[in-house]
């Protein structure tokens, strides 16, 4: 079963990373799922795909109630980011999908009914989480046409999706970055196929740079903290992407 | 406000295997969607065949007004092939409307098993106490779906039934055209050929038909 990390606290605001399933099989990519508590009210960024849900949920449940998750945030459409979608939704019908407008009918295919889904234009928007307000930011091509990633202000927290992942090997999968040298050497490959355009990238930098934030936390890999943030940042404005090969 | 970069592990409780239905209703209804793609694939060709008796039961028509008084009765049994193949093309609609019906809660019921199977894990392994009430109310949903396959699967055995029995009736009225031909005098010969196809046909389709009433997916439900 996968481990509960909580990666910043304050009173009831929380991110809660779960990670690492040393009983995940071997064919299917890890991920890393983030639920984030404000007012008794929960939000689960990209909460994986249907296979690894039992393995997802119990870790989850043991932090917080299932029922009381009033949302799941998507931030692109693939099936390791959300195929668990019609599974979560049998503990709280009610619940909410944010997603890309792109992805609005698409998404469905996973389940859900009409009122399921929030369609998040390009721009971004503001997602209400029992008193606190999370920014939805516009993350497109990277690396889906429609992506979105999720600022935290209040705690200097971003989710960033498939930038900053890092396929890691046995032995060198630690939750944080510690080494950032060696460690994206296991990004630079990831980064260089799946990230499509060039312009959007650096678009993204210069939008990222700008925000206050202590730890970068991706789907896959480890999460970035303190100056190893701004180093990835830069890191990655400078890499050449939609590479095939090396 | 803290930020907790060493973070508080808390590992979610060990995964308690419970007997997990991988034996048994799973496979079962993958061999389900097996058997009735497979009678799909018959009935489509039957209902090919079909649409060719049509044609023979005109030709017949056509031959019998030809041959004139000489093949009288041939030309009455003619006229039955020729509502008897139109019977069985509206059958066969009806018989291929079931079939996909089948198919889509055969399709309906292996969502449902995988499904099932997911949350029962999650579960289990949780210790989280609103578990069982969830896990209660997709099983009783996947029940409501099981018993929807069943009544799905009973009325294509009931239709599949009709159409055999309105086959042999068929079949019957293809061996009276054959007798009939007899009595063609100079047409005798090409009514004995038509009559002739039309029974190899009729009796192509009445084994298609029985072949089908067999079915594993109709057997021990």
């Amino acid at each position: 079963m996968k481990t509960t990390r909580t990666i910043f606290q304050d009173g009831d605001h929380k991110w809660v990373a779960i990670v690492r399933d040393p009983e995940r099989k071997g064919h299917l990519i890890d991920t890393n799922e983030y639920l984030v508590t404000h007012g008794g009210q929960g939000l689960l960024l990209d909460p994986g795909g249907a296979e690894i849900f039992p393995a997802v949920f119990s870790a989850l449940s043991a932090e917080f109630d299932p029922s009381a998750l009033a949302g799941i945030f998507a931030s692109h459409q693939d099936p390791d980011i959300c195929s668990s979608l019609a599974l979560w939704l049998e503990f709280n019908p009610q619940m909410h999908c944010y997603v890309s407008w792109l992805w609005r009918s698409f998404i469905p295919h996973f389940g859900g009914s009409a009122d399921t889904f929030v369609a998040m234009p390009d721009a971004g928007m503001t997602i209400a989480l029992g008193g606190l307000s999370l920014t939805a930011v516009p993350a497109h091509y990277l690396h889906s046409s429609g992506n979105l990633h999720l600022y935290d202000a209040q705690a200097r927290m971003f989710f960033s999706g498939d930038v900053g992942a890092a396929l890691l090997p046995p032995g060198e999968d630690g939750l944080f970055v510690e080494d950032f040298d060696a460690h994206i050497r296991h990004a630079e490959a990831f980064h260089r196929r799946w990230m499509g355009s060039n312009e959007a990238k650096r678009s993204w930098c210069e939008r990222v740079a700008k925000m206050d934030i202590d730890m970068l936390c991706p789907q896959h890999g480890a999460v970035y903290q303190g100056a190893d943030v701004e180093r990835f940042i830069n890191w990655f404005d400078a890499l050449p992407v939609g590479v095939v090969g090396s | 406000m803290g930020t907790l970069p060493a973070g508080t592990e808390r590992p979610g409780r060990a995964s308690a295997t419970m007997p997990l239905a991988l034996t048994g209703p799973a496979p079962q209804a993958g061999l389900d969607l097996l058997r009735i793609v497979r009678i799909n694939e018959e009935i489509k060709s039957v209902v090919g065949v079909a649409f060719r008796i049509n044609i023979m039961a005109l030709n017949a028509i056509f031959l019998a007004k030809r041959a004139g008084t000489a093949a009288r009765g041939f030309g009455v049994l003619s006229n039955e092939l020729r509502t008897f193949s139109q019977n069985l093309r509206d059958c066969m609609g009806e018989l291929s409307g079931l079939v996909d019906a089948c198919v889509g809660e055969v399709s309906v019921v292996l969502r449902d098993i995988r499904h099932t199977r997911l949350l029962r894990q999650a579960v289990a392994a949780s210790s989280w106490a609103g578990g069982a009430a969830v896990l209660a109310a997709r099983q009783a949903e996947s029940e409501r779906h099981l018993q929807r396959l069943t009544a799905r699967r009973k009325a294509l055995r009931r239709a599949l039934d009709d159409a055999f029995r309105m086959v042999e009736l068929g079949g019957v009225l293809a061996k009276s055209a054959k007798i009939e031909a007899a009595y063609g005098q100079s047409f005798a010969a090409s009514l004995a050929q038509v009559s002739g196809e039309f029974d190899g046909v009729v009796e192509e389709i009445r084994k298609s038909l029985e072949a089908l009433r067999r079915s594993d997916f109709f057997g021990r439900h």
